[in-house]
């Protein structure tokens, strides 16, 4: 997509994403074709939507055309992914024969979605069955505005199970873990502005608090955090390793963490309240964190491999 | 010349001149390192390679900064150089070729570059470290140039440098940013007087400078008289920008070689794992600003940043050679051990050399968030 293309969709996205959330943006992103621009240009589609959706405190059901288009299958709205749990990226179901035991998460498309796509364990396949054979459970939890979707069960497929090439499971991982990284990255982004505005206006000791450098040095460390995150996951969409994305998730969700932590003390007491918007993002970057690899998880299996192959991951190149 | 091209050139000849380039000794010492320093320079710019990136004004042959940062990572990450004392050129030519006169600067980038000399940058005093605004060594107007008095701390590598970039006020004492003039000073000048300062890591490359009445030609003022603070905040983008991607390189190359000696079941893998996305993220900003960098873009306060991650890493990377090899480190005998132990004691100034960690946070408080004044 060209720059004007970009533009106007960031645009569009922006709007979207600041006035809907759920069922009504999903709808705004059938409206727009958001699905034919992920076709068009992935790496354009899931930045725009998912760093503004994270920065709006939005969300939507996205993740499942990610995850879809990755595995190269056609997306589309009638048809929801089952995700791995939470701190997996295992996939979320046990395909025997024409029977699939399920267990994962999914978004709220899993609910209003006739059929959904389940690859199994071992990955070396991938099925669609039907979503009313399985039990489905809006999760309230943390973060009850996320609409997240628990789905457990085992039913029967509703077309031939596809088989998969080895290298489709760890595609839409990877994938998946940057859309979810820039998603981190807008929440955080959003946090560090709320934190911002109110250290410039908030007076104490006759003075604005953002001139106190222990309020400062927070938000700045805030900043390093996001752009960590920010490099890695630019540098893990030009290259296809899926170790660089992996790190570009776990410094994002790291980031997402810092920001949340921070951002809360420097908002003090009005971060507190339900009324102030800090909370909503407080509560999504801790489950962001936890989709398809924590930050805590993935750091230490990277910490595993590179002590196993006495190896660094190969820096993509100047 | 286009980067893969100069890349595939440039890995060629460092293969085929491994022998000529690779350092006689290896027992770390100061002079040694620096006597290495301008022995690679040298040979480079025989072979064209130091002079890419480089106007052709001031004996360079042009084309993209990225060059530059190539070689710098080729010579490091080869660990044919030490990084910090290599990168100077990166951050005081520039500045020549922005503010001095252009004849000064033909004249003289190309010693720089050659490996003929050394330069050292006088800024911070005894007074004046974060508060770089507040430099109280005069520079006073006398018989056409100028007559400098005063006193300079924590120069690196004064000691072997022909020549000095220097802060100095030419302005009132409470002039603060409007009254600081840049001076190109020669350091073979009668009046001046340098100090190496021992350090806790066993090299003395940090240095006291005095200058007592010491002359400085006219023309030897870069940028205008009083522009010394602008001087200085283009200098320091340099600072943060390609130098550091040398340090990358550095830092790899030396986590790599500790993770080759750490015996099993020593680190903690969530300690290791997430040095390495320190590492790797520092990377990826900082191949981003070589890139901007490479664009024309004037980097500005963002390169902070940059700093903050350097900082961040070397330290973890060097934690991580405390704890990994601790047996070498703490209680090792030979030159390896020497070196880790140096490199390790020398990895707690990160945070402190260059703008203190707190300064670079200043910044970004102010510049990039929008947080106003620290008072």
């Amino acid at each position: 997509m060209d720059r004007a293309e970009a533009d106007l969709l960031a645009g569009t996205l922006r709007r979207a994403t600041e006035a809907s959330t759920g069922a009504a943006l999903d709808e705004t992103l059938e409206g727009l074709g958001w699905r034919d621009a992920l076709g068009a240009d992935a790496r354009t589609a899931v930045v725009l939507l998912f760093e503004l959706q994270g920065r709006g405190g939005a969300t939507s059901s996205g993740l499942d055309d990610v995850v879809a288009n990755a595995l190269g299958i056609a997306p589309d709205a009638g048809l929801a992914v089952v995700l791995p749990g939470l701190d997996s990226d295992v996939p979320p179901g046990t395909v025997a024969g024409d029977a699939v035991a399920v267990a994962g998460l999914a978004t709220s498309r899993l609910l209003v979605a006739g059929s959904a796509l389940v690859v199994g364990v071992g990955a070396e396949a991938v099925a669609t069955v039907a979503v009313d054979g399985l039990d489905a459970r809006r999760v309230g939890g943390l973060d009850p505005a996320m609409g997240l979707v628990e789905v457990a069960g085992t039913t029967g497929t509703v077309s031939p199970v596809v088989p998969l090439g080895p290298e489709r499971w760890p595609a839409a991982v990877r994938r998946a873990r940057l859309a979810l990284g820039h998603e981190l990255v807008g929440a955080s982004e959003a946090m560090l502005e709320l934190a911002c505005a109110h250290a410039r206006e908030r007076v104490q000791f006759g003075r604005p608090i953002a001139t106190f450098q222990a309020v400062r040095h927070r938000l700045a460390d805030t900043m390093v955090a996001i752009e960590s995150a920010r490099a890695l996951l630019e540098a893990a969409w030009e290259d296809d390793h899926p170790a660089t994305a992996a790190m570009a998730k776990a410094v994002a969700g790291r980031a997402g963490l810092v920001a949340a932590r921070h951002c809360q003390q420097v908002l003090a007491g009005m971060g507190f309240t339900a009324e102030h918007p800090l909370h909503r993002f407080v509560r999504r970057v801790y489950v962001l964190d936890e989709l398809f690899g924590s930050a805590r998880s993935l750091t230490a299996a990277l910490g595993r491999d590179v002590l196993a192959h006495r190896r660094l991951p190969a820096p993509a190149p100047l | 010349m286009e980067l893969d091209e100069f890349r595939a050139g440039l890995d060629r000849w460092l293969d085929e001149q491994a022998a000529a380039l690779a350092p006689p000794h290896r027992s770390g010492s100061l002079d040694e390192q620096m006597a290495q320093v301008a022995k690679v320079k040298r040979l480079a710019y025989d072979a064209g390679f130091m002079r890419h990136g480089w106007p052709r004004r001031v004996g360079g042959l042009g084309g993209s900064t990225l060059l530059r940062a190539y070689l710098g990572e080729a010579l490091t990450g080869r660990d044919l150089v030490e990084p910090g004392i290599y990168s100077m050129t990166e951050t005081l030519a520039p500045t020549m070729i922005d503010y001095a006169a252009p004849e000064l600067a033909a004249a003289m980038v190309p010693r720089l570059l050659r490996g003929d000399e050394t330069w050292c940058q006088g800024f911070s005093e005894p007074g004046t470290g974060s508060n770089l605004a507040a430099l109280a060594c005069r520079a006073v107007r006398s018989d056409g140039g100028w007559r400098v008095q005063g006193q300079k701390v924590w120069t690196s590598l004064a000691q072997y440098a022909q020549r000095c970039v220097l802060l100095a006020r030419s302005g009132p004492p409470d002039s603060g940013r409007q009254g600081i003039t840049a001076l190109f000073v020669d350091m073979d000048s009668p009046g001046i007087e340098v100090r190496p300062i021992e350090t806790m890591h066993g090299a003395p490359e940090f240095c006291e400078v005095f200058f007592d009445d010491v002359a400085v030609p006219a023309d030897r003022t870069l940028g205008e008289e009083g522009g010394g603070w602008s001087v200085a905040m283009d200098l320091l983008p340099f600072e943060r920008s390609t130098a550091l991607w040398h340090k990358a390189a550095y830092l790899h190359r030396r986590l790599g070689d500790v993770l080759g000696a750490v015996p099993d079941g020593v680190l903690e893998p969530a300690v290791v794992g997430e040095t390495v996305q320190l590492l790797a993220a520092f990377r990826a900003r900082s191949r981003a600003t070589q890139h901007r960098l490479a664009d024309g873009e004037r980097l500005g306060p963002e390169t902070s940043v940059d700093k903050v991650l350097v900082a961040l890493a070397e330290q973890a990377v060097f934690d991580l050679v405390a704890a990994g090899i601790a047996p070498e480190v703490l209680l090792g005998e030979g030159s390896d051990a020497a070196r880790w132990r140096s490199e390790f004691l020398f990895s707690r100034a990160a945070t402190i050399y260059g703008g203190t960690l707190e300064i670079q946070r200043n910044i970004i408080a102010r510049r990039l968030l929008g947080l106003g004044d620290d008072t």
